[in-house]
This record gives structure tokens, C-alpha cells and sequence, in this order.
């Protein structure tokens, strides 16, 4: 059930551990198919996942034209830091990355909604299936707006069995 | 799906106490010797018992106990609840030093709370309804067989049908893709351990549910693209050989089920696994180290397919070394075993209770993670 490079596919770079789980509950949606969708290794740290992008993926993306990559981050109250994270984004692939992540970080979202990560990230895939802002609309997740309308636009036609 | 499974003096689980209520999928990890492999030989124990092995000699052995503690009782206790209902069933065994014989202690089955029997000794008390009164009827057994293998359910509407047909199906697997031939001669809809009755359990399952093949078709296609039909024709009176089928723009080969490669033989197994839970479920797969033989990129799909069939249905306990496969599981449905020594037992906690610092790979290879 691996992904195959030559049809769309997404590659998702979690921050840490608790996005990484975040990103468990996207993969446990029912209508979710699941060999579309590569969760990778947890970077430790927004810095290293926009390293770890520039150094292992920006190439990879260049030669492989079906491939979406979402770096899923912390923005730690950071007003800047979606544009810092687009800074190290060549324009050409502008359009197939997308950077999301918790307002402050996800264990503070788990506290505020008071349900598992996985359980949220159930939730944030389903809303992204049917294109709802039940979840995504949340006070530390709403700052996403313009990014989650942009990755659905792409994903919805061959991520979700709908 | 289990609710609890409390083990005693069994191999290295003392006390053990292991709650899954509301868990339809769970990760067992720890290090080597921790006890993983324990819980399943524990699940073993009730298993082959709900499959017909009543003689305690055939179950468990006086090595079994924990430290060689045989002046102690070993326990076995499951709470589960199916379609709504609730069943108990316990079972304690005794060495008997005169005889230096095992035997059944005590023995108890209970639906809703309420007993359909149970056991001192020889002694079993049997609960019964007649005209609407519960009746006590009680009969005597040898101290050396499981009550449990022996009473007779009335009907298959008997919850004592029910629990006993669950337990007989649950799934607990260890594969061993080389020893796995495509081979059969009977059906069985309750596969061995390895595995090595594939051809049976295939049979079997298409016998009792023939629409079982578009699910493992699906899955396998998913899988392995090019795959076109699984055929499984007589190949003498009464034996039957599984034939793989792939093709693609450039032509088709038909390879014996036992020429396979030792992963794909896996991705047929979680095909079964899935198909199952569908047509006979829901199901208990406790399936050690579901990631052996797997490449790497497929370890995180094929342990996210179980979980996401589990979801809707049944339960799924694994265990696991593998970053990948661990990755794929959360705090919440990770549990983490761990002896201090060969002389003490395993002990469990849910990884959400412990503090790991950082991310969770590196603190296991660390050797950090210890409750």
C-alpha cells in the first residue's frame, strides 16, 4: 500500500511527537485512503522540519511533480512565523507546500477541546472531507484558514473516497 | 472486544492487569523480555480452551508458573463485552504436590453479571431456567478438565455459544511466512497461530462467506496493483492448492501461493485479518510484531489498514520494535510493559502516564522510557 510517486500524494512533515499524533487521527478517517498519505519522521523542532525540507524534499518535490507536502508546525503565538516558514519555500513549489499547525502547540489544544490528539485529528480530516471549519474553525486552529482552503482545493480530489 | 484480561502467576505476569475498555486498537511495546509475547500465550490459554483443549496437562505446564511458584494459583480472568452484553469468565489452576498433578481450582462464567456456572473444584453449579425460574443444577467433573470445553450450549442463541465461539476465533497470530504453504485439505475459520493453515482459513472463509473476496481483493489490490485473481482449485480428491495471479500491459504469471515473498505472504494474511473481522466479527487480532517482513514504507500503511478496520468493529492488539509501526500508534492506545529483571514481573502503564521527553523513538532507543 505504498505510496506511488506518480500519481498526487501527500507527504506530511510533523514538528514532534504530538503532531505526529495528530496527523494518526487524520490517517484513522474512515473515507481516508490511506496509501495517498505518508505521515514521515517527527523533525524536533519547526526549525529542523523547514531544514529537513529545504535539505531532503525540495529536491525530491522538483522531480516529482505529483507530490503535496504539508509541514505541519507549531507557530508558539508567532504572528511571523508563516512567513518565515513560506520564506524557505522556492516559488515554484509555493503551490504543492502548505503550513499548518496549533496556534501554540498541540498539547494546549488537546487541553482546550479535552479529547485526545488523535481524536482532534479524527475530526480536522473529517472537516476537511466535507468541508467544514467545525474543528479548523477552533480558536487555536483558525489562524490555518487560508492554507487549509488552498490544501483542500487539492487534496479532496484524490485524498478521500467520497 | 476485551474489556480487561487479568493474568496471575503466569510465565512473567503477576498481577497483570490489562484494561482496553473503549480501545479498539492498542500497541504493546518494551524491551526484550518484557512480557508482550506473554499476553499473547495468555490469550493462547483461553483460546485453545474455547477450541476444544480440556485436559489442563494440554494448556499449561508446572514451568508455566511465574518463578516456579507452584504452591500459588495461576489465574486467568477475561471481561468482554459483545453486542452489548457483558461476559466474565475466569479460571484458576493448582499444582497438586501430592499427585504432582495440575488442575482446575475454580472456574466461573457470568453474562450480564449473572452466573451460568461455576466451579470449586470439582464441584460445578450450572445455572438454569426452567419455566421462568433459575434452577441450580449441579454435576461433578474431574478435577483435570475445563468445564468451559465440556458444557453444552442449548442453542446457537446460548450466550455460552456466543462467548465460547468469540474466544475459539480470536485472532492470534505469529506468522511465519516461510512455513506458510498455499495448501489445504479442510476449512477452518480459526487459524494457527503461524499461520501455516493459510489455504484452510482461506478455504474456510470463502466457504462460510463468499463475499469475503471482493474485501481481500480490495485490500490486496491496494497492495500489490498488478494482482488480478487469487485462485485456489482442486488438486486432488480432497485438497486444494492457492495459485496467485498477477498481469499487467506486458503479459500475466500465476505464482504458487508458496512461492510468494515472505511480505507478501503478510499482506495476504492482513487481507484475511480484515476480510474476517468483516464477515465473521467482530474480532480479537493480537498479532505479534505485525511489521516483520515488511519493507519500510509499508510498515506505517499496513499497521493504519488494521487499525482503521478495527475502528469500525472488533479490536486489535499489537506488538512492536519497529519505529514505523510504533509511530503509527499514540499515547493513548500505547501501552508500555517492562521487568526490571528476570526475577520480577512485568509491569504496565500507559505511555500518556508516563513523562518522555522529546520524541518518543529516541527516547526508546535511549532506554528512557520506564515506568
Amino acid at each position: 500500500m505504498k505510496i506511488n510517486r506518480y500519481q498526487p500524494h501527500v507527504f506530511v512533515l510533523p514538528k514532534d511527537d504530538a503532531d505526529r499524533q495528530l496527523a494518526n487521527g487524520f490517517l484513522l478517517d474512515p473515507f481516508l485512503l490511506a496509501h495517498k498519505i505518508q505521515v514521515l519522521v517527527p523533525g524536533e523542532g519547526w526549525m529542523k522540519v523547514l531544514e529537513c525540507f529545504k535539505s531532503d524534499h525540495v529536491r525530491e518535490m522538483e522531480t516529482c511533480p505529483h507530490r503535496l507536502m504539508v509541514l505541519l508546525i507549531d507557530f508558539d503565538r508567532d504572528e511571523d512565523r508563516l512567513n518565515r516558514a513560506r520564506a524557505v519555500i522556492p516559488d515554484h513549489l509555493v503551490d504543492r507546500v502548505f503550513v499548518l499547525g496549533t496556534w501554540r502547540n498541540p498539547e494546549k489544544l488537546k487541553a482546550s477541546l479535552g479529547r485526545p490528539l488523535e481524536a482532534i485529528g479524527m475530526e480536522l480530516a473529517k472537516d476537511c472531507r466535507e468541508e467544514a471549519y467545525t474543528t479548523w474553525g477552533h480558536e487555536l486552529l483558525k489562524h490555518n484558514a487560508s492554507e487549509i482552503g488552498r490544501l483542500r482545493e487539492r487534496v479532496r480530489p484524490f485524498l478521500f473516497q467520497l | 472486544m476485551i474489556r480487561r484480561l487479568y493474568v496471575n502467576n503466569f510465565r512473567c505476569l503477576e498481577n497483570f492487569d490489562l484494561r482496553l475498555a473503549g480501545q479498539p486498537s492498542v500497541l504493546l511495546i518494551g524491551k526484550n523480555g518484557s512480557g508482550e509475547t506473554a499476553v499473547g500465550l495468555a490469550l493462547e490459554v483461553l483460546q485453545r480452551i474455547a477450541r476444544g483443549t480440556n485436559r489442563v496437562d494440554d494448556l499449561i505446564q508446572p514451568k508455566d508458573f511465574y518463578l516456579g511458584r507452584t504452591d500459588a494459583p495461576m489465574r486467568f480472568e477475561v471481561e468482554l463485552e459483545l453486542r452489548a452484553k457483558t461476559y466474565e469468565y475466569g479460571i484458576a489452576f493448582e499444582f497438586h504436590k501430592r499427585s504432582k498433578e495440575l488442575r482446575v481450582l475454580e472456574e466461573k462464567l457470568l453474562v450480564g453479571g449473572q452466573p451460568v456456572y461455576t466451579r470449586a473444584q470439582a464441584e460445578v453449579h450450572l445455572a438454569k431456567k426452567v419455566w421462568e425460574q433459575e434452577e441450580e443444577v449441579g454435576f461433578d467433573i474431574t478435577w483435570h478438565l475445563v468445564a468451559l470445553s465440556i458444557i453444552q450450549e442449548q442453542s446457537p442463541l446460548d450466550p455460552l455459544f456466543t462467548f465460547k465461539q468469540w474466544l475459539a476465533r480470536m485472532l492470534i497470530l505469529r506468522p511465519i511466512p516461510a512455513l506458510i504453504r498455499g495448501d489445504s485439505s479442510q476449512d477452518t475459520l480459526e487459524p494457527s497461530l503461524q499461520v501455516t493453515d493459510f489455504g484452510s482459513w482461506f478455504s474456510g472463509l470463502l466457504a462460510s462467506a463468499p463475499a469475503a473476496y471482493g474485501n481481500i481483493n480490495e485490500h490486496l489490490k491496494k497492495v500489490m496493483p498488478d494482482l488480478i485473481d487469487i485462485k485456489n482449485p482442486m488438486i486432488g480428491k480432497d485438497s486444494r492448492n492457492l495459485v496467485v495471479q498477477f498481469a499487467n500491459g506486458e503479459g500475466s504469471v500465476s505464482i504458487p501461493f508458496e512461492d510468494l515473498s515472505d511480505g507478501e505472504k503478510c499482506f495476504m494474511i492482513c487481507a484475511m485479518v480484515l476480510a474476517a473481522n468483516h464477515a465473521y466479527g467482530p474480532l480479537l487480532c493480537f498479532w505479534d510484531e505485525p511489521d516483520n517482513y515488511l519493507a519500510l514504507d509499508e510498515v506505517g500503511h499496513f499497521v493504519m489498514a488494521l487499525r482503521k478496520a478495527f475502528q469500525l468493529g472488533g479490536q486489535f492488539i499489537a506488538t512492536s520494535h519497529n519505529p514505523e509501526a510504533i509511530r503509527r500508534f499514540s499515547d493513548e492506545n500505547t501501552l508500555v510493559l517492562y521487568r526490571h529483571n528476570h526475577l520480577e514481573p512485568t509491569i504496565i502503564r500507559p505511555l500518556s502516564e508516563l513523562q518522555v521527553s522529546g520524541d518518543l523513538i529516541n527516547a526508546l532507543i535511549r532506554g528512557d522510557v520506564e515506568p
